[in-house]
């Protein structure tokens, strides 16, 4: 143990002094975190898993019949034992089997890893000792450390509702995934996969995934139900593939690493709550039009409606989150972005620091963020909202032409953020309005999990009244009368 | 079950992570906190599912059929810091649940109290939603809350 931590202390001792370039890289361990920063691209995407040695993994008698009962589901084309089909969790080694982009960050206490598909992420925590899950989550609570090899994460705690393949290889709550992950010395990245489920299979195996570099490659913000909604499968097929060089050796990294290279002393990282909820943003200077939705959404409530939100319908926007803080919020700094990964409502925000808004943006949910420090404040700007967002919980709107800056101001004992958000909004404000939240540093080694789409039940969604016609449901659970079992319905958009 | 300092503490947490879950998933509109239910069955299933977990409940009718009750206990976050873990309620456990019925009047509500054979309790959110006329939800104490009743 006490090798471990000394190992520990001076990986992140190197990670540090190796970022500030005052060192050389002297041995693996050394350059790991460095090397493995930036976006990766799968080279396979495998709809089902093999040993390493290229064999069926070794299920029980129990589970061989379980898994071949789904392969033949899978045959006439009922894929519904895998969550992801309706855009619910993954779970792990699951999401590292999808055609999507992957991006590791980090800094010196955690390595987040955010992945493309529908805003997952997982954050690896550096500390010692092992994860005591209270409850089984879709991904898990992966703990890390630095070996000579590489970087080793293991990950307990993990929902037995997901699959580990879209084949539809089983798991029980009793799963360990191993992770080992390297550099090759073609620049790939490879992550070394051991299955530890004694209730499932004969005897531990292993399995192996491996990345490549492409400068091309983002990490962008993802909306399964969207993708859902237009016809498209909840997950592509295939890897996007790009004319980009398949392998990139260490010493010629893109651009896009650089960005994730640590910059200055971190004053915003780390794990924070909530230090009180907010779900109103009370006195908002509405205009005739925003009297006109936010009068209608109540007259539905008179009524006795249900009111659904894009909240509601797992596709929040950011500036939900600047208005009703909940549960934790991971910070990472590098030199080039600031990155902010909410726990409720899942979702990715990324600030790219003393940048400029594009001349054309894209609208989305997360709109495009640019930050500066201003003394000891933090300055996002952030614009290019696609208007499907809802401030509280009367839901006053947005538009496409919200606006909003934040000044995220830490304390100077760091122990809490104080938060001013101004958000501007001719459409449905009649002049800007600023808002106050305040976060508080987290004692938390992770941030729980919220799987918006993990199950949407008929009863939430009836008698509803939808803010925006975006945001019926794709899928629910229809729970059976009496003894019928429950069963997850998706319906084709009309 | 006495509510300790801590639980106390946590009150206005609990009763604003409430109704931010109201307004995340479904209006307090769903249920009428007017009216408490209770019901004695048989776990089903254990839901500890986002956004909503969920206990299924078997309970015997009137006539002797069974009915599945659906009874919404929280979040898995929410239910966490309650108290509540994995095995805290195991499929088959004979359980008493004092629950808020749904407005629809179908075997749906949203838990208060849940009671296992032991005589152990476990609170739902809806335990600290006490009854106000005509079923709307109180206002929660902490300022960062504004009251229900300006809720829509």
């Amino acid at each position: 143990m006490r090798r471990l931590r000394v190992g520990l202390l001076l990986c992140v001792a190197a990670f540090v002094a190796g970022a500030s370039g005052t060192t050389g890289r002297i041995d693996a361990a050394a350059a790991g975190p460095e090397a493995l920063l930036g976006v990766w691209v799968p080279d396979a995407a495998p709809r089902g898993l093999l040993t390493s040695k290229g064999k069926t993994p070794p299920l029980t008698a129990a589970a061989s019949k379980l898994y071949t009962e789904r392969r033949q589901r899978l045959s006439k084309g009922d894929a519904s034992f895998d969550p992801t089909t309706w855009c619910a969790g993954p779970g792990m080694p699951r999401i590292l089997t999808m055609p999507y982009p992957l991006e590791i960050r980090a800094d010196a206490s955690r390595i987040a890893f955010i992945h493309g598909w529908y805003r997952w992420f997982r954050i690896v925590d550096l500390g010692a000792g092992t994860a005591d899950p209270p409850l089984p989550l879709t991904m898990g609570f992966p703990v890390g450390h630095w070996e000579a090899s590489g970087l080793v994460i293991r990950t307990t705690g993990l929902s037995d509702t997901t699959v580990l393949d879209a084949s539809g290889l089983p798991h029980s709550e009793q799963l360990t995934v191993t992770e080992r992950l390297r550099v090759l010395p073609d620049g790939r990245l490879e992550d070394r996969i051991t299955i530890d489920d004694p209730e499932n299979y004969t005897q531990s195996w292993d399995t192996v995934l491996t990345f490549h570099r492409d400068a091309s490659a983002r990490v962008t913000d993802d909306v399964c139900p969207d993708r859902m909604a237009r016809g498209e499968p909840a997950e592509q097929v295939a890897v996007a593939r790009t004319k980009a060089t398949r392998t990139t050796p260490i010493s010629s990294r893109p651009a896009a690493v650089a960005a994730n290279s640590v910059g200055p002393a971190p004053r915003l990282a780390g794990v924070w709550e909530p230090k009180t909820f907010g779900i109103m943003v009370p006195n908002a200077p509405l205009s005739s039009s925003g009297q006109d939705f936010v009068g209608r959404n109540a007259a539905a409530m008179q009524a006795g409606k249900i009111m659904q939100t894009a909240w509601v319908s797992c596709r929040p926007g950011a500036v939900s989150t600047m208005t009703m803080p909940r549960e934790k919020i991971v910070v990472l700094e590098s030199a080039g972005e600031t990155t902010i990964l909410f726990e409720m409502p899942r979702m990715v925000r990324r600030i790219r620091m003393n940048a400029s808004h594009p001349q054309t943006l894209e609208p989305g949910y997360v709109g495009d963020s640019v930050g500066h420090w201003e003394g000891n404040t933090l300055v996002v700007d952030t614009l290019g909202f696609n208007g499907y967002a809802e401030l509280d919980a009367r839901g006053q709107p947005t538009s496409p032409r919200l606006h909003t800056v934040e000044r995220f101001t830490p304390s100077a004992d760091g122990g809490s953020i104080d938060i001013e958000t101004t958000i501007e909004d001719p459409e449905y404000y009649t002049q800007p309005f600023t808002i106050q939240r305040s976060w508080k540093k987290s004692p938390a080694r992770h941030p729980f999990e919220y799987d918006c789409m993990e199950n949407p039940r008929q009863e939430d969604f009836e008698n509803a009244y939808y803010v925006r016609e975006r945001y019926r449901p794709l899928c629910m659970r229809v729970e059976g009368e009496g003894l019928a079992p429950s069963k997850m319905v998706c319906r084709r958009p009309q | 079950m006495r509510l300790g300092v801590r639980t106390w503490a946590m009150l206005p947490w609990i009763l604003a992570t409430c109704f931010t879950a109201a307004d995340a998933h479904h209006s307090t509109t769903e249920f009428d906190y007017s009216k408490q239910v209770t019901i004695k069955g048989s776990v089903k299933e254990i839901q500890w599912t986002n956004p909503h977990s969920y206990i299924q409940l078997m309970v015997n009718g009137e006539g002797g059929e069974a009915i599945q009750w659906s009874v919404e206990i929280g979040s898995p976050s929410l239910n966490i810091n309650m108290g509540w873990r994995k095995n805290s309620v195991k499929v088959g456990d004979v359980v008493t649940i004092n629950l808020a019925p749904a407005r629809n009047g179908k075997p749906y509500g949203t838990l208060r109290v849940l009671t296992l054979a032991d005589g152990q309790k476990l609170e739902g959110v809806a335990a600290r939603v006490g009854a106000r006329p005509g079923g709307a939800a109180p206002a929660p104490p902490s300022p960062a809350v504004p009251a229900a009743s300006k809720e829509p």
